[in-house]
């Protein structure tokens, strides 16, 4: 069930108006959010809820045998139980095919051949987040930071819980399972919020990223015939197209959970705002950056076994993150350009001794994302070197426009946008927290404007970019 | 959840719907004034002239944008209109078609292409394009009603008339873009020196994908709207109709094409198809791209086309 259908919008009030009226059992509420979690994501494909189930078995089971081994020997055994499993999962369904594809290559370079090794797999919608958010919970427990869940219907209700299912944010243990193992409440402080936070991302997603998205399918999907200036347009867009529609996808899903008296933690922070790719890194897609800081980064010995390790792990970190996006090389070069800027970044503040860049830094860094983009979007490795040497041969002839309203409203979105983020993150507030600060009226006038908005402007777009990963 | 918070939760929810049912009619009905008096523009002008004149015309062309670059009324008749638009289809044109009143004596040419027909994606969805006269065309709303294509919605809230095209209209209602009043529909395709270059890689790099096979199966939608036009034409004895299929840089299937001419011939509606009329000319110049003619192109063909019709019989 996609958060911009109509489906939703039916969905989230009748859950809604049953959970609060079991409001005196939060065990009956988390049984209906388990039961609604798995028809939101059955709606898509009921037999990959069986994935989800065995995931939720397996590191239910897990975590209890980590806490309960005796010996870090014993419990590293339990630990790489799960990882095995999870990343096993992972592994076949959403990398096999890449993995296959890529030795057939390797092997036809070289001049033998084989038969075509690839399976007709098809990739389940959020599994990549569902993984790792199971997997944080059982390193957790080894780490000895959260006890395990003996409450095996909030276990199964942390993990599949629908406003974070497919596409995050990804929610630590710690945070979410407190907060689904004791009673919730509801205050006007998070239905204000949550309300207007749902209704930021929905104008987010359906009125600016998915306009934005018709002019960039347009130029990336003949890139060939196009001059330097529509690709760097077409690349621009994108970068905000991508922004607008998974900060758009966070904005809902953490205002839908304020619904139901859950916190979750904040994914994005005005990312273009950063002078530097570090703090870029600390703003964008924030539950992942902190998950491969934590589990990976700090696990591969971070910075703490000198300079060239350190380099190290931040470039292998990026290039696994990268690699996490989707089963693809050019994810991979996306997470090796973060991973090296990164590094030089790191290097850059080390031997001048200073902790970020002036003003400039800011066109520094949405110049480094923006390359990056470029291998994010483009369909493959020769289409997105093709496209960066059309940007860097300044052949910046006329701009292709394509249908002129849908480039003007685009345009003219685009621009409310950015003015939106500029007016919330100059008033220091986050959005999460912006709503509480309207009255009923106010707060009711906003969200009729944004229905407004979206009647004007909404375009159909098939699915959220992050579904993909 | 206390009754305190609850009356606030339904304050906010009600008062949301009630100012944005109000905003909703306010800004309906402001862009219904202005979207009435722009003439020019694809969102609504060209749709409003074509209301305007469709009636006091001899000569009216329906179909895609390839009708629209390809077809030069006026070599056909000083008293005439292109009523092409880019990416419409039959339902959209069936649906105009039908608006004509029954008894005026006119020719009607409706441009029609073979691929849609067999086309298993083909919902009828471009009807949406004439969703701005939603509730104020009845034949106009009774055919959307029918065709299902119109979010329930609509039906509150009616400035989704003006999906994606209400700063189009306002434009256009202060700086239109042409003289709408000299305009006939028809828009050739000019290609520039600097497109050629472009043009001759497209064109070198086409291949169609669709399988060509001997069993096409007709999409039943837009059967069902060629029937509709089919309909009409017995409704209108004064009138004569011809569907034509303009030509193709390179059709590599001529069965569906065939397939096509059968469903036109068992129907009794007069068709013409020149999709491989310069297939084996290889002329770059006669084109913009592998479906659209450079001006060039479609001046040659209008001739062609106009030729064939004063020689034949309908």
């Amino acid at each position: 069930m996609l958060f911009n259908s109509l489906e939703y919008l039916l969905f989230l009030p009748i859950v809604f108006i049953i959970y609060w009226l079991l409001k005196n059992s939060y065990k009956k509420q988390n049984i209906l959010l388990l039961i609604s979690s798995y028809v939101f994501y059955g709606w898509w494909d009921y037999r990959f809820l069986s994935l989800i189930i065995f995931s939720s078995f397996l590191d239910y089971f897990v975590g209890q045998k980590i806490e309960e081994a005796i010996g870090k020997k014993n419990k590293k055994r339990w630990l790489l139980v799960s990882l095995f499993s999870n990343l096993g999962l992972l592994g076949v369904f959403k990398y096999y095919n890449f993995f296959a594809d890529s030795f057939a290559s390797t092997m036809s370079a070289i001049g033998w051949e084989v038969n075509d090794l690839t399976l007709n797999i098809i990739l389940p919608v959020g599994i990549s987040f569902y993984t790792f958010q199971t997997l944080s919970y059982s390193i957790d427990i080894y780490r000895n930071q959260i006890k395990a869940s003996r409450d095996i219907v909030g276990f199964f209700t942390f993990v599949s819980l629908f406003p974070q299912l497919v596409a995050g944010p990804i929610e630590r243990a710690s945070n979410l399972i407190p907060q689904i193992e004791k009673k919730r409440n509801l205050n006007i402080t998070l239905i204000k919020t949550g309300l207007f936070q749902i209704f930021i991302g929905l104008f987010r997603k359906v009125a600016i990223a998915d306009n934005l998205g018709i002019y960039v399918d347009s130029v990336y999907g003949n890139y060939e015939i196009h001059n330097s200036s529509t690709l760097l347009v077409a690349t621009v867009f994108y970068a905000f197209q991508i922004y607008f529609d998974f900060s758009g996808y966070s904005d809902i899903a953490i205002g839908s959970a304020k619904l139901f008296g859950f916190n979750f933690n904040r994914n994005f922070n005005f990312p273009y705002f950063s002078r530097t790719l570090t703090e870029f890194w600390r703003r964008w897609h924030m539950s992942l950056s902190f998950w491969l800081r934590d589990y990976l980064y700090i696990s591969l010995g971070g910075n703490r076994k000198g300079i060239i390790i350190t380099y190290r792990n931040l470039l292998l970190t990026m290039l696994i993150g990268g690699l996490w996006h989707g089963s693809s090389w050019n994810f991979v070069i996306w997470g090796g350009i973060h991973g090296l800027f990164l590094s030089l970044e790191k290097y850059t503040f080390s031997a001048f001794k200073i902790k970020t860049f002036n003003a400039f830094g800011y066109i520094y860094t949405f110049i480094v994302v923006l390359i990056a983009w470029i291998f994010f979007r483009a369909p493959d490795f020769h289409s997105a070197s093709t496209i960066i040497t059309e940007i860097f041969s300044f052949n910046y002839g006329t701009l292709f426009i394509g249908n002129v309203n849908a480039f003007v409203n685009a345009l003219l979105l685009l621009s409310l946008g950015i003015l939106i983020d500029l007016k919330i993150f100059r008033s220091g507030t986050s959005l999460e927290d912006y709503g509480v600060r309207y009255s009923a009226i106010k707060l009711s006038m906003i969200m009729a404007v944004i229905i407004l908005m979206l009647c004007l402007f909404y375009s159909t777009a098939e699915n959220f970019i992050y579904f993909q990963f | 959840m206390n009754s305190e918070i609850t009356k606030k939760l339904i304050k906010i929810i009600i008062l949301t719907l009630l100012i944005s049912y109000g905003l909703d009619k306010l800004v309906f009905f402001g862009l219904n004034k202005i979207s009435d008096n722009v003439k020019t523009g694809q969102a609504i002008g060209k749709l409003n002239h074509f209301l305007e004149l469709k009636d006091n015309t001899d000569f009216l062309v329906f179909g895609n944008s390839r009708a629209n670059r390809h077809i030069n009324v006026d070599l056909f008749s000083d008293n005439s209109y292109n009523m092409g638009i880019d990416g419409v289809g039959i339902a959209y044109n069936s649906t105009l078609i039908n608006t004509l009143q029954e008894n005026k004596e006119q020719f009607i040419l409706v441009h029609i292409d073979t691929k849609n027909f067999f086309d298993t994606t083909y919902d009828g969805s471009d009807i949406r394009g004439l969703k701005t006269k939603y509730k104020r065309n009845p034949i106009i709303t009774s055919a959307l009603d029918e065709s299902g294509q119109l979010s329930k919605l609509q039906q509150i809230y009616y400035s989704m008339n003006y999906n994606g095209s209400a700063i189009g209209i306002i434009k256009n209602y202060f700086k239109p873009s042409y003289n709408y009043k000299a305009y006939n529909g028809y828009d050739p395709i000019l290609v520039s020196e600097d497109q050629e270059d472009m043009r001759d890689i497209v064109l070198s790099n086409f291949s169609t994908d669709n399988e060509c096979t001997d069993s096409h199966d007709v999409n039943s939608i837009a059967l069902n709207y060629l029937k509709a036009i089919k309909s009409f034409t017995e409704k209108s004895p004064n009138k004569t109709f011809l569907f034509v299929t303009s030509p193709m840089y390179n059709d590599t299937c001529s069965t569906d094409n065939t397939k096509l001419a059968k469903i036109m011939l068992d129907l009794g509606l007069n068709y013409m198809d020149f999709t491989n009329l310069y297939k084996d000319k290889k002329d770059n110049s006669l084109w913009k791209d592998a479906t659209h003619m450079s001006q060039k192109g479609s001046e040659a063909f209008s001739k062609l086309l106009i030729n064939n019709i004063k020689t034949s019989k309908f």
